[in-house]
């Protein structure tokens, strides 16, 4: 009986995982469709979160069923519980993402400046790297990597502001609602890293026990 | 209702203190070096496997264990500061300050009313002032409403459930300061397990309660603080592994040994 309820553990956190990394190929799709202009990679992005709503939606009853029938405690319930949150906050990511994908679209028919695209990108490289490290700290129960996330998160906060000043270079006559566009990618980008940083913390409590690793970051979160 | 509606404060008294226990029946050395404070007013929870003494070091608590031959305690145990193996003390006195609940109900053969009038009784309470005792005992107990018309009945008649409240009633008739309770739900239906643990939530506000149970999702339902004793090795004396407040026990234990037992690792 409680070697089930462990391989249930064990395959709820491979789902967590599994989701975790189709969330980082959301990211990856979504800016390549900004950057790019490619409308249909952006649509195959919007019209890919209902799965993605759905498997995340899953692992919530999932682990509720758990907790209701098997009296989880300890690492088991902290556990079950962080897999949750997690899965909560690559839910919102995956909807950052989609975000990002819906004004790929909106830019796709207007060219902006070089310069702009690719700050986009180069924020996407960082937080890919940021996704790909919370996805190996999960997986490993790596508490000292869940832990730099946070360190991995700032150089994208500076590239969001960085954003902000190449925007004031524009002239008046480019498009207003293109600029206000790309500002938001750049902005969903930088929520994506912050949720990334939450799911850091989430691990840290998940191995040490200790609450306070939920409260160390002041981010704003979303 | 919620058992935690008044979380027991980290500075509360410890109501016993034990340090450095070490038990023996005969030849066989049962706990070793256990340190703990109980604290007043809280309800603390003993767990381990089976065999691992946590009864045993319960009944330390009232000198139940003087009752076996070459059972002996070394060490020390206080009741608010009192050294409790004092020469002196005396162990009937001190079973009525702490008085215990076993696993089998066991009503004496007489009446609901006499059951619980007994220990008044004995201490020479005037019969005048008895039926209050009485009846403020059984609804302390949660029991008046079941019995008030049937006071004379015997209390071997009641179902296993009002057997145990019944107990509880018979205990709480002589004011004692600490209940220890040592499985008191192992042998009773599922709804009057329910009855006992609100009754336990009630009890506390006015004594300090210890229960040895091998139920752990009832410790983390009932207690303030959880002591887990463990038997490493067949033939060794149990240790102390980990004692907590009960939240922390059960979401983040320190000693892995813990962790091990309260998820069914083994045990």
């Amino acid at each position: 009986m409680r070697e089930a309820f462990r391989q249930e553990l064990k395959d709820l956190k491979v789902e967590v995982l599994s989701i975790g990394r189709a969330v980082t190929g959301v990211t990856r799709d979504a800016v390549t469709s900004l950057v790019e202009g490619d409308v249909d990679l952006a649509e195959k992005v919007i019209a890919g979160d209902a799965e993605i709503d759905r498997r995340t939606l899953q692992v919530e009853e999932h682990a509720i069923e758990v907790t209701a029938t098997q009296f989880p405690v300890a690492r088991d319930l902290r556990l079950l519980h962080s897999l949750t949150y997690i899965a909560l906050h690559l839910e919102r990511m995956a909807d950052l993402g989609v975000n990002i994908a819906r004004a790929a679209k909106r830019t796709a028919d207007r060219r902006g400046p070089q310069t702009l695209y690719d700050l986009i990108q180069a924020q996407g490289n960082l937080v890919y790297r940021v996704l790909d490290a919370t996805c190996e700290a999960l997986e490993k129960n790596d508490l000292e990597l869940a832990r730099k996330l946070q360190d991995l998160d700032e150089p994208i906060d500076h590239l969001y502001k960085q954003f902000f000043r190449e925007l004031a270079r524009l002239q008046d006559e480019e498009d207003i609602e293109w600029a206000s566009s790309m500002v938001l990618a750049s902005r969903y980008l930088e929520r994506i890293a912050d949720n990334a940083v939450d799911i850091g913390e989430r691990i840290a409590y998940l191995v040490t026990g200790e609450f306070d690793a939920l409260h160390d970051s002041d981010e704003e979160t979303g | 209702m919620s058992y935690r509606s008044t979380p027991v404060p980290d500075d509360a008294l410890e109501k016993i203190t034990v340090k450095g226990l070490d038990f023996f029946y005969g030849d066989f050395h049962a706990l070793t070096d256990i340190t703990v404070g109980i604290k007043e007013k809280a309800v603390t929870a003993f767990i381990g496997p089976s065999g691992c003494g946590k009864s045993t070091f319960l009944r330390c608590f009232n000198r139940m264990n003087d009752l076996i031959p070459g059972a002996r305690a070394e060490g020390r145990i206080t009741l608010d500061g009192q050294d409790i193996y004092a020469a002196g003390v005396d162990p009937v006195d001190l079973r009525r300050r702490i008085g215990m609940i076993f696993q089998q109900p066991n009503p004496f053969p007489m009446s609901i009313y006499d059951n619980v009038a007994f220990g008044p009784r004995l201490q020479g309470v005037k019969k005048a002032d008895l039926d209050k005792i009485v009846q403020t005992s059984l609804e302390r107990a949660n029991l008046w409403k079941e019995t008030k018309d049937i006071l004379g009945r015997n209390g071997l008649a009641l179902s296993g459930g009002q057997q145990q409240r019944l107990c509880i009633a018979r205990v709480l008739a002589v004011e004692p300061e600490v209940m220890l309770m040592d499985e008191p739900c192992s042998a009773i239906d599922p709804t009057s397990v329910q009855k006992i643990e609100d009754l336990m939530a009630e009890l506390k506000d006015r004594i300090t309660i210890v229960i040895v149970t091998h139920n752990m999702q009832q410790a983390a339902r009932v207690s303030d603080f959880t002591a887990f004793f463990l038997q490493e090795m067949a033939g060794e004396p149990a240790v102390l592994v980990e004692y907590d407040r009960t939240a922390n026990i059960f979401t983040s234990p320190k000693d892995r040994r813990t962790e091990d037992y309260i998820t069914g690792r083994f045990g």
